[in-house]
């Protein structure tokens, strides 16, 4: 009975079978057994081949890998953060009628035409320690010497981004912010886009400010724009890995440049397969907590 | 539409004159910082590409000095000729020309298929599917590129095509099918019925009415693909010993310090994809993610 149901049901839709047989598979070798073996290599003895929970121990005491959890974290709340904030002020902007408003959306996509990678040599040239954001920040000191209100040149001058810590986790997560904010703007765009003007209206109407109608009626309402645009690129950001890559080199280890460097450097793929179930689970919580707690379900829904 | 935002504009220009004592701080910021906020945003967006395509231009007095300078003062075409001359940007070009290409065929061919099914399914299954597509995205991809590169030195295709073709089609696959679910999405079912109705197969109907509607969405999502796997990193590195892509050989230079190699090959790279995007700038859907989650 089962099987010539079965039967049935694979004749009737034979076509459709055909059709998406391929993909599945490909999905299913190619992506969830890998993720499934890396899980299960981290659990793994390097030499024996024996369950162990030693490539955690060993991460749990390397400072290298300390450094790289934080940086990950660090990295993501900044960038998110700058992130978010410039595609809003830019989704607003574009929300606006103005002359020449087609070619200022041309002209903020750009980024949109340039590999990460290449985002990330151009961001070395200005961040450089003989670089063009010292040299502007240089000009400006200058210029306030000129005018007598800076007494003399700070000893900060010139600034070495690339040198690690907390100038070092801006930089990238400026990169970041760089390329990816037309897509973040784009997405709370077309959010704003279909918020109804006549609550707009409304809010004019009882008196509010500017403040007010954006506090009380665009944030709420842009909210399962935001709770989307956020998951989308926060998922991202924690595995950025081009960004460190070019801008930091070892200087600045994030966890997924951490799991390369232990695969490729040191040639021990269980301790990398463990950073990158680490990686997972963060990943994993992140987006869980936040539809929790931040979202309670409005933005998926 | 329009007479809304017409009665809109009244009344609030009612409103502002009834209420013309109260200030409103925001709305004269707005007013004050409009334009000098538009001219920051557009030298932030283009300083960038700027400063890359001057490097590769500029004669190294102009670059490597305590004070560099905006402007182009000593041009020259000395870096790019080296770089096309050096022997090394064909074999890197090639192999990123034929992995992309490659790559976005066979996506297409797999993709097609299955995102028109997955397209034709109830509303409830389609938004699972579409969902279980977006969580594939979850997966750290050096995650996925360790097993895949152990793999992959056994079945000797490190430093080959195909294995980089394999390795890209992994995070272009679900991309691109969200991409034509999307499009088959709008093409009406009456359409293929219609032409079964007049006697064709169902093969034929899809072939020769289906296939040719979704066209130009075919393209557009051929593009991305071809775009996102000529600019891929982290699968040609874990993938390749030997031989370079375009990407990877720009990486190598940042690592020897070749300021100039580097900003020229960057350029190089970007060439296409900026081109390429601009064209297809009115493609751009935001809804092709939004679309996707909301089901």
């Amino acid at each position: 009975m089962g099987a010539s149901a079965s039967m049935k049901f694979i004749k009737k839709y034979k076509l459709e079978i055909l059709f998406i047989t391929p993909l599945t598979l490909y999905i299913f070798y190619f992506t969830l057994i890998p993720i499934l073996q890396t899980i299960q290599i981290s659990f793994l003895d390097r030499f024996t081949g024996g369950i162990t929970l030693e490539n955690y121990q060993y991460l749990w005491g390397k400072q290298h890998f300390k450094q790289a959890f934080g940086n990950t974290i660090l990295i993501t709340s900044l960038g998110l953060t700058m992130q978010m904030t410039a595609g809003l002020i830019l989704a607003l902007m574009l929300k606006r009628n103005f002359k020449g408003k087609g070619i200022f959306r041309s002209i903020i996509l750009t980024p949109m035409g340039v590999p990460t990678l290449v985002s990330g040599v151009a961001l070395l040239y200005i961040f450089d320690t003989q670089g063009y954001m010292n040299e502007i920040i240089y000009r400006v000191t200058e210029g306030l010497k000129y005018t007598g209100l800076l007494q003399e040149t700070y000893r900060f001058i010139p600034i070495n981004w690339g040198g690690g810590g907390l100038k070092t986790i801006f930089i990238i997560a400026f990169g970041d912010m760089w390329k990816v904010t037309p897509i973040v703007t784009l997405l709370l765009l077309a959010g704003l886009e279909s918020i109804p003007p006549n609550v707009y209206e409304a809010s004019e109407i009882d008196g509010a400010s500017k403040w007010q109608t954006f506090r009380y009626v665009t944030l709420p309402l842009l909210k399962p724009a935001i709770t989307m645009t956020i998951i989308l690129r926060a998922v991202d950001v924690f595995r950025i890995f081009e960004l460190p890559m070019i801008l930091a080199g070892k200087v600045t280890p994030v966890l997924a440049t951490y799991a390369f460097e232990e695969y490729r450097m040191y040639n021990n793929p269980n301790v990398s397969g463990a950073a990158s179930t680490i990686l997972l689970v963060i990943i994993f919580v992140f987006v869980l907590l936040y539809l929790k707690f931040v979202d309670k379900g409005e933005g998926l829904t | 539409m329009k007479a809304t935002t017409e009665t809109q504009k009244k009344s609030v220009k009612l409103h502002n004159e009834k209420d013309q004592g109260k200030k409103d701080f925001l709305d004269s910021f707005i007013k004050v910082a409009f334009v000098p906020m538009l001219i920051i945003s557009i030298l932030a967006m283009l300083s960038p590409i700027y400063i890359l395509i001057k490097v590769s231009i500029s004669k190294p007095v102009d670059v490597l000095t305590q004070h560099p300078t905006f402007l182009i003062h000593n041009f020259t075409g000395e870096h790019w000729i080296k770089v096309l001359q050096s022997g090394l940007l064909f074999p890197a070009l090639s192999k990123s020309f034929i992995v992309a290409t490659a790559t976005a065929i066979v996506a297409i061919i797999l993709a097609t298929p299955a995102s028109y099914v997955i397209s034709r399914l109830p509303k409830k299954t389609k938004y699972i599917i579409v969902l279980a597509l977006f969580f594939t995205r979850m997966f750290p991809n050096v995650g996925i590129a360790l097993p895949i590169s152990v793999k992959f030195i056994r079945w000797n295709l490190i430093d080959t095509h195909a294995g980089l073709i394999l390795a890209h089609l992994i995070e272009q696959l679900p991309f691109i099918t969200w991409i034509l679910v999307g499009t088959f999405e709008v093409i009406p079912q009456d359409l293929e019925k219609s032409a079964m109705i007049d006697g064709a197969s169902r093969i034929r109907a899809l072939w020769s009415v289906i296939l040719p509607n979704a066209a130009p969405g075919l393209a557009v999502a051929a593009m991305y693909v071809w775009l996102n796997s000529w600019n891929e990193f982290t699968y040609a590195l874990y993938l390749s010993l030997s031989t370079n892509t375009l990407p990877l050989q720009i990486y190598y230079y940042v690592n020897r310090g070749g300021f100039f190699q580097t900003a020229t090959y960057a350029t190089i790279l970007m060439i296409p994809v900026l081109i390429v995007t601009y064209a297809l700038q009115r493609y751009i859907r935001s809804d092709y993610l939004g679309g996707a989650i909301k089901g």
